[in-house]
């Protein structure tokens, strides 16, 4: 099993949290249903080319924040999360994303009037209003 | 408790001409190391006297939190070696080699021995001196991980393999490691293969260890910025590895403190990238420095 989970290039962001941000967001989205079997450590490692350590502080957090559990022997599983959770989760990851676009904003210069109707227009394009 | 599998302590062995160590190394249960560095600076020494086949002038090998020589037979039937060891055998067909080294390892497991054998697509009727390059590292790969080691020891395995068999050997290391409870020591030229198996990056040079290192630390902490002009003050700073002019840019081991530094120094950052695997290897592995 292959997920659709990259290291960018570009993010400043540790790989762990990287991946851990990825995977919560395929459960939370509902491409990876609870009972769905994630890759092992060493094999995620091997595809994404870091370190276990990475891979393993990465699973450990998501376990440890309810969103996979490992059996024993088995392998590592998705699991069933509460919906408040869920909602909770999707609204961090939006606001996650959004505060990563508004200090790249900053970076180059833009002003908060700038970038709210640059955040309207990216708006109106994703549901062609 | 000990997590080790290999601790190396002021190792030394002297050539005419080429001096190892001294050489302290440590490799935790679990991880996969990389040794890398340029021909001739220590690789297969070092592989040589971690299996006994040489001796040290100086220093202790402990695998398992045991002595090398002290426990020398427990220790091998642990070690899967891959090392252009089996050359004197070569007059031997493949069948009659694995049943001589099946002799040497009472963990010899001969279901998953006929099964790589298979998988590798190796004939067994020829002569082991008689095969190619690939089809020898093949071999010794196969009769490596056939006695069930807990540690693999692997110098530049897939030299010489064709592609398939790479990927192979690739899957094969992963799930070697799958427990968390195997380890694998690999040398190789092959940055794919650093990249794809390994967690630790230890680097040679002229026998001397220059750094050790966990493979992410590159993405975490490297980076090459592009500066306005050079900052003279940061001249001797140890964190710049290299600096290039035109345009003006530094690379360094450690990005937040040099971005930090380079504000200080009111230097103005025009850019700022990842540096990658391969550049990072290339400044230590090179002589000139």
């Amino acid at each position: 099993m292959k997920l659709p989970i990259r290291v960018s290039e570009e993010s400043r962001e540790p790989i762990y949290h990287q991946i851990e941000t990825q995977v919560k967001a395929l459960i939370v989205s509902g491409q990876l249903p609870p009972g769905t079997p994630l890759p092992s450590i060493r094999v995620l490692s091997s595809d994404l080319s870091c370190s276990v350590i990475t891979t393993r502080r990465a699973y450990q957090n998501l376990e440890n924040n309810g969103f996979i559990k490992t059996v024993q022997g088995k392998g590592t599983f998705v699991k069933e999360i509460d919906s408040d959770k869920k909602e909770e989760t999707k609204r961090k990851v939006v606001l996650d994303a959004i505060v990563k676009a508004v200090e790249q904003g900053k970076q180059v210069g833009s002003s908060k009037e700038e970038l709210q109707s640059i955040f309207e227009e990216a708006i109106k394009k994703a549901f062609n209003d | 408790m000990d997590t080790n599998v290999l601790n190396i302590n002021g190792l030394t062995k002297n050539y005419k001409k080429f001096s190892l160590g001294p050489l302290d190394l440590q490799i935790e249960k679990g991880t996969a190391v990389a040794i890398v560095g340029a021909n001739g600076s220590g690789k297969s020494t070092l592989f040589r006297l971690l299996m006994n086949v040489l001796q040290p002038e100086a220093g202790s090998i402990e695998w398992f939190g045991q002595n090398l020589l002290r426990k020398e037979t427990e220790i091998k039937g642990e070690v899967g070696y891959v090392g252009d060891m089996l050359e004197p055998f070569g007059h031997l067909k493949i069948k009659e080699l694995a049943a001589l080294v099946s002799h040497w390892f009472p963990s010899w497991d001969e279901k998953y021995y006929s099964q790589l054998i298979k998988r590798y697509q190796v004939d067994e009727e020829v002569k082991f001196g008689k095969s190619s390059k690939g089809t020898k590292k093949k071999v010794e790969l196969v009769l490596a991980m056939s006695h069930r080691p807990s540690v693999l020891l692997l110098d530049e395995p897939s030299a010489g393999l064709d592609i398939s068999s790479q990927r192979k050997m690739k899957e094969d290391l992963i799930s070697f490691m799958e427990d968390g409870e195997k380890s694998i020591i690999l040398a190789t030229h092959n940055v794919e293969e650093v990249k794809q198996i390994c967690d630790f990056i230890t680097i040679l040079r002229d026998g001397k260890e220059v750094c050790t290192f966990m493979k992410d630390d590159i993405y975490d902490n490297w980076g090459r910025i592009w500066v306005e002009k050079f900052p003279q003050g940061l001249k001797n700073n140890p964190n710049i590895i290299a600096y290039e002019e035109n345009p003006p840019q530094i690379v360094t081991n450690n990005i937040r403190e040099m971005e930090d530094l380079l504000q200080t120094e009111q230097v103005r950052i025009i850019n700022m990238q990842r540096v990658n695997l391969e550049e990072v290897i290339e400044y230590f592995v090179d002589t000139e420095q």
